[in-house]
């Protein structure tokens, strides 16, 4: 190993790992117990504190090994999975079916997500009001504590939000690391501005029907959450639609290009959160003095965020999720965390220290609450 | 360079308060102009209240609410809440004219709905579904 890549590797020590997770130990400890903790329910005890020591151990090991992105894969796609979990459970307690009516939208009772955001945008600055039948405030995921969440993280992690907070990436994330190899290489670089197509189209056709339409006739993730009850043709095109792209975007295509093309091609939201990578204070920084071109990274990326081009020029594109896969694919130590301003190889720890701290905070805690109620349930057939 | 690392720092404290003050900032959120739902989505004001032997009627304002102007077509939202007979069958003025506009004639345990226009501008049943305090139905109607 050289020595400018050994001054540069991001492990560390045992203790110096351990002094480093104390502040997220403490903190998560803080807000996932309210302050408060409770230790009177057994299963609640037993699924709060694995699930306290399972992501302050995934904390610590991303100090430990130096490494990132497998280790945020894990708590990513459990979050993706234990969400689901945690709605279906909801929706079936509540309405004792996966199925919405036309009875739950007119009470406007639907759990909010933040991918609707983008269809709210223009009928909330022309009619002043929101077109989600979803509860303003309190109640299980209020249109404003989500937006108030997602954009708190899209202003600090840009796009980082998109492997960092949302809990549907973790659906295409782990599909794209079924194979070792991808089975489709060859894709057109183009591709990658389509969602810009589908936030234009689902911004504009939400604004003029007053209905957030790609919610009501696009959104995979249907298929993992609640769907419209089919009572007709429309509702039955609906569901086909869904299913259609859940199966193409989120599991097949993944698994045969390794890459994540829901969130690359067809999310809305993906495509204003690459807009916010221009306001976040990190970004994704190459060292062109320590790269050798081995391009290594680009085939690593998941979103089509890095080219050859890119390389070359040491910049890696606004559609950056700083998953840190590409991070540690690179042999040679020469693209890591930085900070806007900051060159690249100058204060290279000390920007990963910081993004990591604050983007493992936003997702720990984030996915606490589904983690929990997932593990509670499963505590609870055996005890 | 300095910028980038106090924008940093910045980050890195709100990211710490974020979740202590999610509930105060989810408020505040809240209470600005555009925090309310569109009358498309939750059915408009309510209009008129009858209370009847089993459950109130509620009949809301019509909608006819665009994205920058009014539509020539909307729809009137109204609800039965409380215990419903097996068979509804209501006369509605939805626009107070002291002349009834349609009469709406619901087979509540087999889904049915029948309606009779007695205004021009009354077109067609939208949605009748039942909901968790009881019925509700959308009629579409012109302006
Ligand atoms: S692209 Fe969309 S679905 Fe994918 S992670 Fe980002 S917000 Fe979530
Ligand atoms: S450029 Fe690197 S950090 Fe950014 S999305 Fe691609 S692999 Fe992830």
């Amino acid at each position: 190993m050289d020595e400018a890549i050994k001054n540069l590797t991001m492990r560390k020590s045992f203790g110096k790992s351990m002094l480093y997770t104390l502040p997220m130990f403490l903190l998560t400890f803080i807000l996932m117990t309210g302050g408060r903790p409770d230790f009177s329910d057994r299963s609640g005890t037993i699924a709060l504190l694995t699930t306290f020591l399972g992501l302050n151990i995934l904390y610590f090991l991303m100090h430990y090994t130096g490494k990132t992105d497998k280790l945020r894969a894990i708590l990513f796609i459990v979050f993706a999975l234990t969400l689901s979990f945690t709605l279906i459970k909801n929706t079936i307690d509540i309405r004792q079916t996966m199925t919405y009516s036309q009875g739950d939208i007119l009470e406007c009772n639907m759990p909010f997500c933040h991918l609707v955001i983008p269809m709210l945008i223009l009928p909330a600055a022309f009619t002043q009001s929101i077109i989600y039948p979803g509860s303003i405030l309190g109640g299980f995921a209020s249109i404003s504590a989500m937006v108030v969440l997602w954009l708190a993280a899209s202003v600090i992690l840009g796009r980082g939000f998109c492997s960092w907070g949302c809990f549907y990436g973790g659906w295409d994330d782990g599909f794209s690391r079924f194979r070792k190899k991808p089975a489709i290489r060859k894709i057109s670089d183009s591709w990658k501005w389509m969602p810009f197509a589908v936030l234009l189209m689902v911004a504009l056709t939400s604004a003029l029907a007053l209905t957030p339409t790609y919610c009501d006739w696009m959104c995979p993730f249907k298929a993992v959450t609640e769907f419209e009850e089919v009572t007709g043709i429309e509702s039955a095109a609906k569901a086909g639609i869904f299913i259609s792209l859940f199966g193409g975007f989120v599991v097949v295509l993944p698994v045969l290009t390794k890459k994540r093309t829901q969130c690359s091609y067809l999310c809305p939201l993906g495509a204003i959160n690459t807009l916010s990578n221009k306001v976040s204070p990190f970004i994704v920084k190459i060292d062109k003095q320590i790269c050798n071109d081995c391009y290594k990274c680009v085939q690593a990326c998941p979103m089509f965020a890095l080219t050859n081009d890119d390389v070359k020029k040491g910049s890696v594109s606004i559609f950056c999720t700083k998953c840190g896969k590409c991070i540690d694919a690179c042999p040679k130590q020469a693209i890591h965390y930085g900070i806007v301003g900051v060159p690249a190889n100058r204060m290279v720890k000390f920007s990963r220290n910081i993004f990591l701290f604050v983007s493992f905070l936003f997702i720990a805690i984030f996915a606490s609450g589904s983690i929990i109620t997932v593990v509670k349930s499963f505590v609870n057939l055996f005890i | 360079m300095t910028a980038g690392l106090i924008w940093a720092l910045c980050c890195l404290i709100v990211m710490i308060m974020l979740y202590f003050a999610l509930g105060g900032l989810s408020e505040g959120f809240a209470k600005l102009p555009f925090m309310k739902l569109n009358p498309n989505t939750n059915g408009g004001e309510l209009a008129q209240q009858v209370v009847m032997d089993n459950c109130t009627l509620m009949i809301r304002k019509p909608v006819f609410d665009g994205l920058l102007r009014e539509r020539n077509k909307g729809f009137v939202q109204i609800e039965w809440k409380g215990d419903l007979p097996g068979k509804i069958n209501d006369t509605i003025d939805y626009n107070m004219d002291s002349s009834p506009d349609f009469v709406i004639g619901i087979i509540v345990p087999e889904n049915q709905v029948n309606l009779v226009a007695l205004n021009p501008k009354v077109r067609d049943v939208g949605i009748s579904t039942s909901t968790s305090y009881g019925w509700a139905a959308r009629i579409n109607i012109d302006k």
